[in-house]
């Protein structure tokens, strides 16, 4: 075969290889071998990275099952001895006792249905089969029957056959267990005896479930009983934990929060597995060591959520975790990705210290959110240090907008009534050249239709003009008018202060305007910036004054309730809130004689501003209109050339004390002596008119106008960027200019400086750039070469470090729709009425500053509050009513009476008083009454007692409407208030009342009466006010504890105690006629003092044993509304309640404009 | 110098392939010319022997002596492959547990990112969007590319080559393919390295500033002819009249591909330096290497068919010519366009 060269050529022969031929003959065995290790490593290492790799959660997890359960094992024997002692407390015991009995008492018919309940069930179980079988059956019978066209017949007569047909069933008997009989059935009893055993064994169920109701509700109440006196979990709780982290379910799905509706997916749970816990997890209880023992970065993971309350409004199963603090949700290998750290996360979790900031994403209506203390403080920060001055954010300034929003809606409703006027002329005109009848008279009704349309439009635009009005009178500036420089400051004091306000007056809201100071020309800019503003203020004179008594005006100045918004003193010594500027230097600035006018009325303007003219309206223009030179918000609104409602007020809103002009003096005397006139340079320059077009330009550029009225710059815009959804900007936009790259790298030049304890870090994000541009707006400046018009512009606010943290958190959770990480449906957009009404009222709250003299919300403090005067035990009974439970106490048609006119006088003004005549400098012949007195001057309405005054605000009538309602829904109040009808008082009613007003503790011993001698040493209101001014729901609660209203008010608690249904006085031995009165005491008290009337009072008062005074018989002048009323050396006019306008209980609302007075003219 | 700046560049997830490829394009190339000097050396040896020389063939002789000439897919290229496979999968289970996937955050229709840059694969294609039309660069230029890859085999008239690494039997055909892909990788690599924000120019070690900017005004040719010294001592303004540029741009074309085409008609037969006597001075052989044309490179010419010729020539000055032409015209003398018609921009 081999010979064959055809066989030759078919034997496979072996290539002709030779041996070194490397390809050939190098084995590549050892380098497959190696490469086939790396390849089973590499596969080894990528199953290791899949199942403990990209899954760290999972050693996460099991420290906390480890460590969460050694802190309930060290729990456990406290709980263990709480468990102890409450159980062996009697009402335990017995409601131990309680739940035993009933169930023994209840235990052998239990045990009698349960056997029968058997019994049934077997037969039951018998029946079921045999009659399900055939059921099945007829209905496979009965659909060939409904389907079977022509051989229905036959399928009809099988159906009956199958009824008939009988079926063995193995019936278990009576008398036995395991015993049967044999029953024959046919369908229609197969089913009625299926039916009956069923209803049979749900009666008996029902009654066995009626008969265990009363010991299951006791044994829950023993239970219950043992929860709520336990402050840990009860042992059995802590073991039911224990055991359910036995079986610990280590996976992500089973720690995951899934909210389809809004797309959120959190696992945040995978490894924060103790947020929710029912105990209150601390860092140092999941120490590595042990609870007790310094806590690491882990131990710090497992903790509870800080704030329950907050969890309850927004629980996790409906919000997730991402929505509110941000951060990947989603992310489960590690912590950077989890918190959204990473670069390219659009929202990463905020730090600590801006937390809220995911509050304000939802809550940006809002202006107070509850338990959002930094956010509101950055909300606040921003309206009253004058942010908005400058920056638009929506809902705030509203006033403004709703002011350009009006009168451009009365432009369009003119526009209107113009465009229908020559509609109705063309139809007119149509119509006389009508074809027909039918169709002139369809055009002449179309031109009558015109005509009603321009009536109602114009009926609107009365409304609009009224709410122009209103809205002015609403309006205010940040800073102060500069319209009045020349009037109020020393001319030479200008440009130190625009140099560096804050080196004269440290934390003034006037922020430094660093170009001033760095830039060459800066000296020429403040030059041109002070010439402007000297030359376009109101030239005059005020009237001058005279000093006054220096130590009258200090006590008036701590004691009226000026330091609930301005400071006083530097340093250590500062003393006041930070509402209002530090008025220690103001006699180094102003001009006395301005000064007592402001304090004497601040609202009063120099001139008024006509907003169509554009220009501050003169004497001269009253004159040739022939109409006074007087202005103000009541009858003397509008302007005297063409009827447009002018701006008749200063936009300040620093309130009307209803100061004497003596007072004011004495005030700003006191003030003057704390900082005399230092010399200044002289300032020339001012008066050079060639600086005046220079200094508008630089007045225009840097937006002054934007916090001050300032001649000429009216109706100036805001200059600064919107922030409301400032947030959101992507970090693109957001220009670090020449600090791009110390950002990027974590370099810190300027809080290194600041801060040089603190770690640098990277700042390439928003908050780093919110923080830099709050510290030092100039760093996104500087180095740049730019034409002065195009540099930055924005001044450097005075901002603590909290502030600045509290102003950044406000920002980054601006991010309005478009930046939020939750869908626009999740946000808090309150639809019901009274939580409007909340928010509404806090934007004034937060406007005027109520919150420095009042505590408006628990848990909130005033100022004053916090003053030493104020800390004593005298003190606290002198401070401002608490207003938390106003809405529910006050009738809300008196307070809009008395929030409009807080002396409650009427708007009458006091008759030439004789005190004014008496005083000091009166004395010394000097002259002393330049201004008019006030209505309601020199009094409180309420509370003539309190030093504090409650001064008049102005407010327009949409305000008082806004406040009122806010302090109704405040207490969830109805709306409208529908006053409660009293029954009568009988004669009998009335001595036993009186009985009870002067026994025990004699109300009228603190009450005031109206009785100058008595009221002398008052420190309560007067019963005559309470029937117009209180509810009397409120005021029985009231009277039964006082303590749990306000606490530590002067009036006493346990006036009364309960005697079954009723509440009777809580006197040793009470009169006669008061133990005969079977009716409720403290309601009969409310019937009383809301009935009381003067002579009433009178008459108590002569029965009353306190004070020593009041024995004597009322002076003849009491009878008289002007009684004159001595307190504190000061004469004090009181008038009555009867006498304040009108009828109260007509309960209307609105105020009449007559009494909405107070601007006076100048001159 | 900024090190992090190269280094963030470096590092990034999305630039492993084309750093590696720093690295791998040359090693690789290396490899290449190494083998295929020792084949031509070898050939040398061969063309001696006046039995093979007539072949020029390198197969007729095992690689050394007493080699296997030819050897079997299997089992010794398929091992090897598979050795390969095994490799290239580790490299990639490391990778992929090591690096993650470069994700960003979800498009913002409103906001481009910057820089905006394309896959590094397809980064050449994007940077030849500074030299040309978008038409050109985006559509035109690429199709020309492929369909020049496909024609390549078909206008090859060499015989030599198959199955070994050689220079001098393919000198022409390596050095354009080379040049091609040399341009496409350098084209990549200036658009991962160089171009930063807004695009601009920064070199190596540059900082990539946002807020950097630069002075860049580019004028059509006509144009910069026309305002030019010489242009208006001719009186050249007609040029950029609308017929006028069309005109002109045109007969520039028409004249770049003259010229391109005299070029690499040249080019195709002027074989290696090393054809002279290496003990002649440089520049003599320079000289003549300018002057005469290679014998072997010729006959490989006169085995090309009119059609494979026009061809290769269309595709040639088409893209490897004129894509570094417009380069230097762009950058070094701020050439926009040439040809500038109502319908297209060259």
């Amino acid at each position: 075969m081999a010979d064959s060269p055809v066989a030759d050529s078919l034997i496979k022969r072996e290539p002709e290889v030779p041996a070194h031929d490397p390809i050939v003959s190098r084995s590549t065995s050892g380098i497959m071998l190696i490469c086939a290790l790396l390849l089973t490593f590499s596969l080894a290492w990528s199953l290791y990275d899949e199942a403990v790799g990209q899954r760290p959660w999972k050693g996460i997890q099991q420290q906390f099952v480890a460590r969460y359960t050694r802190y309930l094992d060290s729990i456990r024997p406290r709980s263990t001895e709480g468990e102890t002692q409450v159980k062996e407390s009697p009402e335990y015991k017995k409601l131990e006792e309680d739940a035993k009995d009933a169930r023994e008492k209840v235990q052998p018919e239990i045990a009698e249905i349960d056997a029968e309940v058997k019994k049934i069930q077997a037969k039951l179980d018998a029946v079921t089969e045999p009659f399900q079988n055939q059921r099945g059956r007829l209905t496979v019978i009965y659909y060939n029957v409904e389907t079977g066209g022509r051989s229905k017949e036959k399928y009809r007569k099988q159906a009956e056959e199958k009824r008939k047909e009988v079926v063995d069933v193995e019936m278990p008997a009576d008398d036995g267990p395991g015993k049967t009989t044999v029953v024959k059935m046919n369908y229609d009893a197969l089913e009625k005896t299926y039916n009956d055993l069923r209803e049979q064994k749900a009666a008996k169920l029902g009654r066995k479930a009626e008969l265990l109701k009363e010991p299951s509700d006791l044994d829950k109440k023993r239970d219950d009983y043992l929860k709520n006196h336990l402050t840990l979990l009860t042992p059995s709780q802590i073991d039911s934990v224990k055991r359910s982290l036995k079986s610990f379910d280590y996976s992500i799905l089973g720690h995951q929060i899934s909210v389809t509706d809004y797309n959120i997916a959190d696992r945040c749970e995978v490894c924060h597995l103790g947020v929710r816990s029912p105990l209150n997890i601390t860092a140092a209880d999941m120490a590595p060591g042990g609870p007790g023992k310094t806590p690491d970065g882990m131990a710090r993971a497992f903790v509870s959520h800080p704030n329950k309350e907050i969890m309850d409004v927004h629980k996790p199963d409906r919000f997730g975790c991402s929505s509110c603090h941000w951060g990947n949700g989603r992310a489960t290998t590690g912590e950077e990705k989890a918190h959204g750290l990473n670069k390219f996360w659009l929202w990463p979790m905020f730090e600590k210290e801006n937390t809220e900031a995911g509050c304000q994403q939802c809550h940006a209506k809002d202006r107070v959110t509850q338990g959002a203390e930094t956010l509101n403080l950055g909300r606040d920060l921003f309206s009253q240090r004058g942010c908005v001055g400058c920056h638009r954010y929506e809902g705030f300034d509203r006033e403004t907008d709703a002011l350009t929003n009006t009168r451009q809606l009365i432009t369009q409703l003119e526009d209107q009534i113009t465009a229908n006027e020559k509609g109705r002329l063309q139809d007119s005109a149509a119509a006389t050249d009508a074809a027909d009848d039918a169709e002139a008279a369809r055009y002449r009704s179309h031109a009558e239709s015109l005509l009603l349309t321009n009536s109602l439009l114009a009926a609107r635009i009365d409304q609009m003009t009224l709410q122009t009005k209103y809205l002015m009178q609403d309006q205010k500036k940040v800073g102060p008018n500069l319209k009045d420089v020349r009037l109020k400051l020393v001319k030479e004091w200008i440009p130190l202060w625009l140099k560096d306000p804050q080196n004269f007056r440290p934390g003034t809201k006037m922020p430094t305007f660093w170009r001033f100071e760095k830039d060459e020309n800066g000296a020429d800019e403040i030059k041109a910036i002070s010439a402007y503003l000297w030359q376009s203020s109101f030239d005059g004179k005020t009237p001058d004054q005279q000093k006054g008594d220096v130590n009258a005006g200090k006590e008036l100045f701590e004691t009226k309730g000026c330091l609930a918004c301005h400071s006083i003193g530097e340093g250590d010594s500062k003393m006041g809130g930070e509402f209002a500027a530090n008025l220690s230097k103001v006699g180094e600035k102003a001009n006395f004689e301005y000064i007592v006018r402001w304090i004497h009325n601040p609202r009063e303007r120099w001139a008024p501003y006509c907003p169509k003219h554009k220009r501050d309206l003169t004497a001269d223009d009253y004159k040739q209109a022939g109409k006074l030179f007087l202005f103000d918000t009541e009858l003397h609104s509008k302007c005297p050339i063409d009827g447009a409602e002018l701006q008749v007020q200063n936009m300040t809103v620093m309130p009307n004390f209803r100061l004497s002009e003596t007072e004011a003096r004495d005030i700003a005397t006191y003030l003057f002596s704390l900082a005399p006139r230092p010399g200044y340079e002289s300032a020339s320059f001012m008066d050079d008119p060639n600086l005046k077009e220079p200094g508008r330009k630089l007045i225009k550029q840097f937006g002054c106008a934007g916090c001050h009225e300032i001649q000429g710059f009216e109706e100036e815009q805001r200059i600064g960027k919107e922030l409301t959804v400032e947030g959101a900007t992507p970090i693109e936009r957001l220009d670090f200019a020449l600090s791009t790259q110390d950002a990027e790298q974590g370099r810190d030049p300027l809080f290194k400086k600041m801060y040089p304890d603190r770690k640098e870090t990277e700042w390439y994000n928003h908050k780093g750039f919110f923080e830099h541009k709050l510290a030092e707006p100039k760093i996104y400046d500087e180095g740049k070469e730019k034409d002065p018009k195009d540099r930055l512009r924005m001044p450097k606010p005075f901002l603590k470090d909290e502030w600045r943290n509290a102003l950044t958190t406000f920002l980054l959770g601006s991010v309005g729709t478009e930046g939020a990480n939750v869908p626009k449906s999740l946000f808090y957009d309150p639809q019901d009425q009274r939580r409007q009404d909340i928010q509404n009222g806090w934007w004034l709250i937060k406007k005027y500053n109520c919150v420095g003299c009042h505590q408006v919300q628990v848990g909130q403090r005033s100022i004053l509050m916090d003053l030493p005067q104020y800390t004593t035990p005298e003190g606290k009974d002198l401070l401002p009513p608490r207003l938390t439970s106003e809405g529910a106490r006050v009738d809300p048609n008196w307070l809009l009476r008395f929030l409009h006119d807080p002396s409650l006088s009427g708007g009458q003004t006091p008759a030439a008083a004789p005190a004014e005549q008496n005083n000091t400098a009166a004395a010394n012949g000097q002259s002393a009454n330049k201004y008019q007195l006030q209505p309601g001057a020199d009094r409180n309405g309420v509370r003539p007692y309190l030093k504090v005054r409650m001064p008049t605000f102005n407010f327009s009538p949409n305000e008082l409407q806004t406040l009122v309602r806010f302090f109704m829904a405040l207490t969830g109040q109805e709306d409208p208030y529908i006053k409660e009808q009293l029954d009568p008082l009988t004669e009998q009613d009335k001595l036993v009342a009186r009985q009870m007003f002067t026994s025990g503790t004699p109300c009228l011993k603190c009450h005031i009466t109206g009785e100058p001698a008595h009221d002398a040493k008052a420190i309560a209101p007067n019963f005559l006010l309470a029937s117009e001014r209180l509810k009397p729901e409120w005021t029985f609660r009231w009277l039964l504890d006082p303590s749990q209203i306000s606490p530590g008010t002067a009036m006493p608690s346990g006036l009364f105690k309960r005697d079954g249904e009723r509440w009777v006085v809580n006197l040793p031995q009470p009169p006669k006629e008061v133990n005969d009165y079977h009716g409720d005491h403290a309601r009969l008290l409310v019937r009383y003092m809301f009935l009381m009337s003067p002579d009433e009072q009178r008459r108590l008062l002569s029965a009353s044993p306190a004070p020593a005074a009041a024995t004597a018989a009322p002076p003849p002048a009491a009878q008289n509304a002007h009684a004159g009323n001595w307190r504190g050396g000061r004469e004090v006019r009181w008038f009555k309640p009867e006498e304040l306008g009108k009828n109260p209980s007509q309960g209307k609302v609105a105020v009449p404009r007559s009494r909405r007075t107070n601007a006076r003219a100048p001159n | 110098m900024d090190w992090h700046q190269l280094w963030i560049i470096a590092s990034a997830p999305d630039n492993v392939p084309i750093v590696a490829m720093l690295f791998l394009v040359p090693i690789f190339t290396w490899m290449g010319v190494r083998q295929a000097r020792a084949n031509d050396r070898l050939i040398v040896e061969l063309e001696a022997d006046p039995k093979v020389a007539k072949t020029h063939h390198r197969k007729v002789e095992p690689w050394r002596p007493g080699w296997a000439k030819e050897l079997h897919v299997w089992p010794y290229l398929v091992r090897i492959e598979f050795l390969v496979t095994l490799i290239v999968t580790i490299v990639l289970f490391v990778w992929s547990i090591t690096l993650n996937a470069p994700l960003e955050e979800p498009s913002n229709p409103n906001l481009t990112m910057n820089p905006s840059k394309a896959p590094w694969y397809f980064l050449g294609l994007q940077e030849m969007l500074v030299y040309f039309d978008p038409w050109i660069a985006g559509v035109v230029m690429p199709s020309i590319i492929m369909i020049g890859l496909m024609v390549f085999p078909y206008v090859d008239s060499s015989p030599f080559g198959n199955g070994y690494y050689t220079i001098k039997q393919r000198r022409f055909s390596l050095a354009m393919f080379g040049w091609g892909f040399l341009m496409w990788i350098l084209l990549i690599v200036i658009g991962t390295f160089i171009r930063g924000p807004g695009w601009i120019w920064f070199w190596p070690g540059q900082t990539w500033d946002h807020n950097a900017v630069v002075f860049d005004k580019n004028v059509d040719l006509h144009d910069f002819i026309a305002t030019s010294w010489i242009g208006k001592s001719l009186h050249l303004g007609f040029l950029q009249t609308g017929v006028g540029k069309f005109i002109f741009g045109g007969m520039v074309v028409t004249g770049f591909y003259v010229l391109g085409g005299l070029f690499f008609h040249w080019l195709m037969t002027r074989g290696g330096l090393d054809r002279f006597d290496r003990s002649l001075p440089l520049m003599r052989r320079l000289k003549l290497w300018l002057t005469t044309r290679d014998e072997f490179e010729r006959k490989l010419l006169s085995r090309t068919s009119l059609l494979q010729y026009l061809t290769f020539q269309f595709f040639a000055v088409s893209v490897l010519l004129a894509l570094p032409v417009k380069l230097v015209l762009r950058l070094a003398l701020t050439i926009k366009y040439v040809w500038v018609t109502p319908w297209f921009n060259i």
